[in-house]
């Protein structure tokens, strides 16, 4: 296999973006997809439960209250603020020209793709760390989707850190 | 304005007051944020949000991200409700799993 640079690497000013044209137009889908779930399912929908976890530890007990408070206002909120990340890094892709980031376009990447990963993470039945899961299993595609995006959002991080 | 010297030693009082200890306050618990374990988040992506959102040094949120890793769950803020309200927020918008609790209960 041929070594290639890492997707994202930290420079004197800004951060390069190492994507050719069929990844970008991959994570343009991906994170369309998501877009689209978050715009179109029920609140309760399971594929969407690590998105928006529970704010209080006894959130069935004592905090009830607080939880339904919590949900009420912040809820709308945690939607704009992924919808915001994810119209930011299409319309970065969707410029080819567009070879160098900002540390803040970097956050929306490393968002939005933490969002497509806990989104496909959630349907993979991801229940250990090093589950990199069954290449033989019908959701193989996803399963290869995921250790993808784990990837990029591991150079994306690893390049803000740098800094 | 912030930043210019003359006015903060102006503002400055020229005795420092004590205020009375109100026994209200120190029986209202500040609250703690913790976060807990999951398969999905990746050990340098948690780290990274630690130090992003606390300004806390690589060697401290990498403590706290082996704490959650290891232990299941990590304390990685306090405060008053509202504060720690809006910590749950911004960990929650990273996509971390994050919940607050009063300090000491259990």
């Amino acid at each position: 296999m041929v070594r290639r640079r890492p997707p994202f690497e930290a420079r004197r000013s800004g951060y390069a973006i190492n994507l050719d044209e069929e990844e970008r137009y991959f994570v343009r889908r991906l994170v369309g997809e998501v877009r689209e779930l978050l715009t179109s399912l029920p609140a309760n929908d399971p594929k969407l439960e690590r998105l928006f976890p529970p704010a209080y530890t006894n959130a069935d007990g004592e905090d009830v209250d607080a939880e339904a408070e919590y949900q009420r206002l912040m809820r709308d909120e945690l939607v704009a603020s992924r919808l915001d990340a994810i119209g930011r890094i299409d319309e970065l892709l969707a410029d080819a020209t567009m070879i160098t980031l900002t540390t803040d376009q970097l956050n929306a990447f490393v968002i939005s793709l933490n969002s497509v990963r806990l989104i496909l993470g959630t349907i993979l039945g991801i229940t250990d760390e090093d589950d990199d899961g069954d290449p033989n299993s019908p959701l193989a595609n996803e399963t290869a989707m995921y250790n993808y995006l784990s990837w990029l959002l591991d150079s994306a991080v690893t390049a803000l850190m740098q800094v | 304005m912030q930043g210019d010297g003359v006015t903060l030693v102006a503002a400055a009082p020229s005795t420092v007051v004590r205020p009375e200890v109100d026994e209200s306050t120190a029986l209202d618990k500040p609250w703690i944020v913790l976060v807990w374990n999951d398969p999905i988040n990746l050990m340098s992506y948690v780290t990274f949000v630690f130090q992003k959102l606390f300004g806390y040094s690589l060697e401290k949120a990498t403590e706290l991200m082996l704490d959650v890793h290891e232990k299941g769950k990590a304390v990685v803020s306090s405060g008053n409700r509202e504060k720690a309200e809006m910590d749950v927020y911004r960990l929650h918008e990273h996509g971390l799993w994050a919940t607050m609790q009063k300090d000491g209960d259990d």
